[in-house]
This record gives C-alpha cells, sequence and structure tokens, in this order.
C-alpha cells in the first residue's frame, strides 16, 4: 500500500532541534504536511482541531508525556484510530509493553535513521 | 545549677528570642551545649558517672560543629554547586548553537539546487566546513564537563567524609526507606527512566520483537 504523503502528520517533542530533524527525515521521505507541538497538552488541543493522519511523539515531555498523550488519545471516541508512533530515548522493555498495552502502533528507540522512521511508518500503515 | 550558669542560659535564650522561625542546627547545638554545661555542676554532686556522660556529650557536639564546619557547606553552596549549573548551562546553549549551525548547514545542502553543478558544489563545499568549524564544541564541552565532574567529586569527598566521621552509615541506609517524593511519584507512574547507557536498553529489533510477537494475554500476565 502506497503512503499518503500529503497526509498531515503531527510531530510532538520538547526539544526543538528534534522536531527540525523529524521534519527534515519526513521531508526526505516526501511528506509535505508536517506540524509540530512542544508537550502532550499542545498536541491534544491541536489534534481536536485538525485530524492528522499520523501523530510522532516523544515520551519524556511535560507538562503532559506522550505515554498520557497516548493513553488520552486513545480513550477519545474522536481520535481513538489515529496512528500514534513514539520515538523515545526510553528504551526499558517496561516503557515498550506500556506502550503497546496503551495502544502504540509502533514505537522507535532514539537515535534512530531515516530508514528506521520510514520502516515504522510503512508498518503502521500496512497494518 | 549556679547562678552564672542560669544567667547563661537566660542570655542565650535571650539572644535567639527572635530567632524563633529560623532555628538552625547549629542553634540546636549551641543550646545543647549551654544546657549540658549548666546541669553539671549539679549532677557532679549527685551522679558523677552522668557527668563523665554529659562531658563526653559535650565532646561530641562539638566534633560535629567541627565537622559540619569542615563540610563548609556555604563554599558548596555560594561557589561550587552555582559554578557547575553556569557550566552545564553553557553545555546545554553551545550544544544548542552547533547543532543548529550544522542543521543549516544541512538544510542549504538540501536545498541546493544540483542542476547548477558548479554553484552546488561551492554551496556544499562551504556548508561542509560550516559544519567542521561547529564541531569544534566537542572540546570546549569536554573541558566543561570536566569541570562539573571535578565539582561532584569534591562535594562527594566532603559529604563522604562528613558521613564516616559522625558514623552515619547506618542512618544513610535507613534514607532509601525515606517517603517517595511527588516528582519521584511522577517518574514512576509515567514510567520516565529517561535515556539508558549502552547495552542496559533494548535495541530496537528487541522492541520490534516485543511488539510484533508479545499478546495481550503476556503482556497483562506482567501487570498481574
Amino acid at each position: 500500500m502506497a503512503l499518503d504523503l500529503q497526509m498531515p502528520i503531527l510531530v510532538v517533542d520538547d526539544y526543538k532541534t528534534m522536531i527540525r530533524i523529524i521534519r527534515n527525515l519526513l521531508k526526505q521521505l516526501g511528506f509535505t504536511d508536517i506540524d509540530d507541538a512542544a508537550d502532550g497538552t499542545e498536541a491534544y488541543e491541536k489534534m481536536k482541531q485538525r485530524r492528522y493522519g499520523l501523530v510522532i511523539s516523544d515520551w519524556n515531555m511535560e507538562p503532559m508525556t506522550g505515554y498520557e498523550l497516548l493513553k488520552q488519545v486513545r480513550q477519545d471516541a474522536a481520535l481513538c484510530k489515529t496512528p500514534f508512533i513514539m520515538v523515545t530515548a526510553e528504551s526499558k522493555t517496561e516503557n515498550v509493553i506500556a506502550a503497546k498495552k496503551a495502544g502504540v502502533n509502533n514505537y522507535i528507540v532514539k537515535p534512530f535513521n531515516a530508514q528506521t522512521l520510514k520502516g515504522k511508518i510503512e508498518a503502521v500503515f500496512a497494518d | 545549677m549556679s547562678k552564672l550558669d542560669i544567667q547563661q542560659l537566660i542570655d542565650f535564650l535571650e539572644e535567639n528570642r527572635e530567632k524563633t522561625n529560623e532555628v538552625t542546627l547549629t542553634d540546636v547545638m549551641d543550646l545543647a551545649e549551654v544546657m549540658t554545661g549548666s546541669v553539671g555542676d549539679l549532677i557532679e554532686q549527685a551522679q558523677p558517672a552522668v557527668t563523665r556522660e554529659l562531658a563526653e556529650i559535650g565532646a561530641e557536639i562539638a566534633q560535629m560543629k567541627a565537622e559540619i564546619s569542615n563540610l563548609r557547606v556555604a563554599d558548596m553552596r555560594e561557589n561550587h554547586i552555582p559554578e557547575a549549573g553556569r557550566e552545564l548551562d553553557a553545555i546545554v546553549s553551545s550544544t544548542e548553537e552547533a547543532t543548529h549551525t550544522i542543521m543549516e548547514a544541512a538544510e542549504a545542502i538540501m536545498a541546493a539546487d544540483p542542476e547548477d553543478s558548479e554553484a552546488y558544489a561551492d554551496t556544499v563545499n562551504m556548508q561542509v566546513m560550516e559544519i567542521f568549524q561547529a564541531c569544534a564544541f566537542q572540546d570546549i564541552t569536554g573541558q566543561r564537563i570536566s569541570k562539573v565532574v571535578s565539582t561532584l567529586n569534591t562535594i562527594d569527598e566532603r559529604v563522604s567524609s562528613f558521613v564516616e566521621r559522625l558514623r552515619l552509615e547506618h542512618e544513610s541506609h535507613s534514607d532509601q526507606k525515606a517517603e517517595e517524593t511527588e516528582e519521584e511519584r511522577r517518574k514512576r507512574e509515567l514510567i520516565l527512566h529517561g535515556p539508558q547507557h549502552e547495552g542496559e536498553g533494548v535495541s530496537q529489533d528487541e522492541i520490534d520483537a516485543l511488539l510484533g510477537d508479545v499478546q495481550q494475554d503476556d503482556i497483562d500476565k506482567l501487570f498481574a
């Protein structure tokens, strides 16, 4: 299945540099509509305003973490189907299992490369 | 207790009357010293063994004051820790600046038009030089980190020495049972471990395997 390169993607990270890196990688992969948010609260507000085709979120943010955002999104009837990829330095098995249990579609551990990001996005939309 | 002793105690309490809201450990020890000295004569007449005990307690208090003085808390609080904080801020700032420069260069290369090969080569060469120069931050950052490590070592030595001399080792172990702070509770509940060291976390392949193979039942068992 071909990826929809026009779908809006929301990148959530409290580090502007990481947002910039993911933005550039997504651009390199051909995606054109990329938005960003600095934490879970801002992301959730943006998600209520606009329907995103994919959310790529960090875990460790304040005040709302990516994990809390994931759980909140999955509990929201209007947003619960939104594909969600966690991109994080949290690499303990406990984190991966908690994210899986909360309904994450894929999980990328930092540092990562464009190929990994591409592979995971493809895997999410292949399901 | 002689009149002189009582007067000393009254003087001490008078001097500290205004400090009801900011009593320090030193104040308490000073009071203990005065009290120990005040009741000494009275008890000596009735019970010499108690006097010896009081003298030992007095000596312990004096030693503790000396050890606290050796800790040089003010020096750590006013010099070492703020300086380490400034170094760490400078590290964050310089790495951010270098990353910004490197990304600017990379974005300029990405945006350059390869159709005009000569101009493209010039752009790439110029931006690559920018990247090399920006990487110099690593040297300065290394020196700053060394200063922070040195500060941590100084604090560690002083505190360790303090704990050892005052025989607080046993008490320090009981700290592990201290009440969980709000920040610790948040970290535990939201599973915030932070980055793992090399070989400590799970790899991307292991994550893929976990996400691919683990069934809900297996996950539920882990949480049971």
